[in-house]
């Protein structure tokens, strides 16, 4: 077989191969594009000058690269985290589009709960400092958990079809918490819980990255060797088949949406503790299709049963990456979004599989 | 009519068809047979236009044709049946008929009445008693084939490639086909039939054409042949017909069902002992599988009782069956056996995947098993990490069944075990299920082959309508007693 009939199987059979030639070519250009952008405005009218070679202002570039990348990194980890979540839903056959609502809605009553002012429920009960952030983590994730429980009883048991149903919710939830929120603007959070992303690691604010790069890994462990894992992939591929195997589907189906709540609960706070506050309004809109799209991108079929978190991961970035691009190349935001839709039409293109005989 | 010469066709390195010649004359039914794999479907996918074949030549009525599309295959009069059958089910049957080549009225709008008329005439012509207004899904399979049938007609194909045309049909359905086939035939139509059944193409077939790894073995008419010759020469060696028997005293009894009532069956009794093979037998929608997916709990049970080893149980999930020691492996595998996202070991280890795992699944507890299991049944793969779409149907089957064989189960029911499955691997299937009685395991098989009822089971249930029309025990069953019983032609007995 020559080499081109060797690549070309190489593109069937890996669905993730498309992606990751996708990415670094971006990554490529992208730090092509910083380069001349730096060099234009250390040095303006020598554009090709031989100043790179300059020791400083190597050390300056690599700065400038590597805050870029952080910042990245950074802003899309909690986007990240949700589509890593998203990734178990579309697997199992479903979709969920009530996370960015989600958020706002445990975002919200964490804040009003560990709100330092007098208006915080946990200060007026006189508890403050460790405990209370404690306490808020602690009753933010079980809120996440028991809205995800919700779209998944519904979905399980009711038996409505779940874009219907987290589309009912992703109204309710964001609906519900701008109503109780009129009243309560503005919060001051105590150090101990901003710390949770903003605490610093050799100087840099790297925390949000590596909470989302450690839950790939985890994800990626539940979804490839555990039982759970197994089965989500089992009912979204055959959920009849599923069932006749003994599968309790109705149980898997919940703990996905229950999983995905505790994740987009996990994001919130994250995203809380970094930014200090939170817009009801628009917090989070938009997060369930950016999730979406990620996972699109990483491979994972829309139908079920099949994708990988890995496959998520690189979705995730290669969409980070494209907006950076766009960013530093000066293009009109509103022309960003049309980039991101081309690219995940064309990352299902590309890895649409052979006409099967 | 037709001649495919020196058909030559790979899939990347594997050689699936080397020098195919294969012909077929006007008005003749022409049987295409062979083993799963042996490049039946990739011969035909050439013909039907869904396959561009890598050398070879296709000559229709002495014209050079290339196909490079389905629709070239059909404009020059070639239909395709295939064994999924192709028809939408919310629409009519009249609307079936013309899908793609509706007929239009002078404002543009499709012209319902005169489909309508036509498509009565047709079903007329054909000797069907069938509305052309009725919807699709409420059909059973039988008429579904016929409607495909009448497509294939309506679009004046000369040629009807039917694939397994018979395998979900009962046999009085079969009936109903192939006498349609013989018209089909005194008009002129050619068919070229694939089927595992060799006593139908005994029957109903003019000449026969062997596959066998890719290569014609045999083609010679049917005249004088014999199912056993047949079966030779498609694999390559005798074919056992001899009765099956387990050998064994049976042991105490497992399961037993009293008056059990559902959707489609009512009043049903039967016992089960451990080491029995007991099978379920008649023609489609009798109720039989309805009956078995109830006892398994995948379907509601609205009366009697079930006890296991004596003890009274209630069943209203396959979590509860499964957590009893009862199996299930369901018939029309590709809808309720397969995961077809997902790889061999996956498929094989599905049932039993908590025994591996102590938070992470052990690989190696998993492969350990499967292993075994794929030895003890043979399971031809080159790897279990491939998807379970890359095996043949017998040896998906064999991986369906492992799942189950992993689990322990007192009980197993088979719907319909042996469904699209080769003659060799229906063989082996046989070999298991005899091995598992000898076990100690009460096997069901429900099943609408007369012959699997009188080779495998020790004792036979013949179902109509929903209810037990005989019971007959190992020596008494006879095709005709089956048969007589199963069209309700005996009185039921009280």
């Amino acid at each position: 077989m020559n080499f081109a009939a060797k690549m070309k199987k190489m593109w069937r059979s890996q669905p993730l191969l498309s992606v990751g030639l996708a990415l670094v070519l971006l990554i490529l250009v992208q730090t092509v594009v910083m380069t001349i952008e730096f060099t234009l405005s250390f040095a303006p009218e020598f554009v090709f000058d031989v100043k790179l070679k300059n020791f400083d202002s190597f050390g300056a570039w690599g700065q400038k690269l590597i805050t870029n990348w952080r910042n990245i990194l950074l802003n899309n980890s909690y986007v990240g985290m949700i589509a890593l979540a998203m990734t178990f839903v579309i697997i199992s056959g479903g979709i969920d589009l009530s996370v960015g609502s989600m958020l706002v809605a445990v975002g919200a009553m964490v804040m009003v709960l560990i709100n330092t002012k007098e208006a915080g429920i946990l200060t007026s009960l006189g508890i403050t400092g460790i405990p209370a952030v404690v306490i808020g983590v602690a009753l933010g994730l079980l809120l996440g958990y028991l809205l995800g429980n919700l779209n998944g009883i519904i979905i399980s048991k009711g038996r409505v079809p779940p874009f219907i149903v987290t589309l009912g919710t992703m109204m309710m939830f964001r609906s519900v918490t701008q109503y109780f929120m009129q009243t309560r603007k503005g919060a001051a959070l105590p150090t101990a819980f901003k710390n949770i992303s903003k605490l610093q690691i050799g100087g840099n604010m790297v925390l949000p990255i590596i909470y989302w790069l450690l839950l790939a890994v985890i994800l990626y462990v539940v979804a490839r060797h555990t039982v759970f894992g197994r089965h989500v992939y089992a009912v979204g591929s055959n959920e009849r088949t599923a069932k006749l195997s003994g599968i309790n589907v109705d149980r898997v189906k919940r703990r996905v949406y229950a999983l995905t709540g505790v994740i987009v609960a996990f994001a919130a706070m994250v995203q809380v503790a970094r930014i200090g506050s939170m817009d009801y309004a628009s917090a989070g809109s938009g997060y369930e299709m950016d999730a979406i799209a990620s996972v699109i991108i990483g491979g994972t079929a829309m139908s079920g049963g099949s994708g990988s978190v890995f496959g998520t991961l690189l979705g995730t970035l290669t969409l980070a990456v494209m907006n950076n691009l766009l960013t530093l190349m000066g293009v009109d935001p509103f022309l960003r979004e049309a980039f991101k839709g081309a690219i995940v039409v064309a990352a299902v293109l590309l890895q649409r599989k052979e006409k099967q005989a | 009519m037709l001649k495919m010469l020196g058909i030559h066709k790979a899939f990347d390195e594997t050689k699936v068809l080397q020098d195919v010649d294969f012909c077929v004359n006007p008005g003749e039914i022409h049987a295409l047979i062979g083993e799963n794999g042996a490049g039946k479907s990739t011969l035909m996918n050439i013909l039907g236009g869904v396959l561009l074949c890598d050398s070879g030549k296709i000559l229709l009525n002495g014209k050079d044709v290339r196909f490079l599309r389905p629709k070239d295959a059909m404009d020059a009069g070639i239909a395709f049946i295939h064994q999924e059958l192709n028809l939408i089910n919310d629409l009519t049957v009249y609307e079936n008929i013309f899908i793609g080549r509706e007929l239009k009225n002078r404002a543009g709008f499709v012209d319902k009445k005169e489909m309508i008329r036509r498509s009565a005439a047709l079903l007329e012509r054909m000797g069907v008693s069938l509305d052309p207004n009725t919807m699709v899904k409420t059909l059973d399979a039988s008429y579904k084939q016929i409607v495909e049938i009448a497509r294939a007609l309506m679009m004046e194909a000369k040629l009807i490639i039917m694939d397994e045309p018979t395998t979900s049909l009962t046999d009085v359905e079969i009936k109903v086909v192939f006498s349609l086939m013989r018209t089909l035939k005194k008009q002129g139509v050619s068919i070229i039939f694939i089927s595992h059944k060799l006593g139908e193409i005994l029957e109903i077939c003019d000449a026969y054409t062997v596959l066998r790894d890719g290569r014609v073995v045999r083609s010679a008419s049917v005249e004088n042949a014999t199912a056993d010759e047949l079966a030779y020469h498609m694999v390559g060696h005798p074919v056992r017909t001899e009765q099956l028997q387990t050998g064994k005293k049976h042991g105490k009894e497992i399961l037993r069902g009293e008056k059990l009532c559902g959707r489609g069956f009512e009043n049903v009794d039967f016992v089960l002992h451990s080491g029995e093979i007991v099978g379920f037998t008649g023609l489609l929608g009798d109720g039989r599988s309805e009956l078995f997916s109830a006892v398994f709990g995948a379907e509601k049970l609205q009366g009697g009782k079930l006890y296991l080893e004596g003890i009274p149980v209630r069943i209203d999930s396959p979590i509860a069956a499964k957590k009893l020691g009862i199996g299930y492996v369901p018939r029309n595998r590709k809808e309720n056996g397969i995961l077809k996202d997902m790889s061999i070991l996956d498929n094989g280890t599905l049932v039993t995947l908590e025994k591996y795992s102590k938070g992470v699944i052990s690989s190696r507890l998993q492969r350990g098993e499967f292993d075994t299991m794929g030895k003890r049944l043979r399971i031809k793969m080159s790897s279990a990490a491939h998807k379970i779409t890359s095996l043949s149907g017998g040896n998906q089957q064999k991986v369906v069944l492992s799942k189950w064989l992993a689990a322990k189960p007192k009980v197993l029911i088979f719907d319909n075990p042996t469904q699209g499955v080769d003659v060799g691997a229906k063989e082996d299937i046989y070999d298991i299920i005899v091995s598992l009685a000898k076990e100690g395991v009460g096997v069901v098989i429900l099943s609408s082959e007369s012959q699997e009822m009188m080779r495998l089971c020790d004792r036979a249930h013949v179902m109509y309508h929903g209810k037990c029309a005989g019971v007959m025990q190992r020596g008494e069953m006879s095709e005709y007693e089956i048969m007589l019983l199963a069209t309700g032609g005996r009185e039921v007995k009280a």
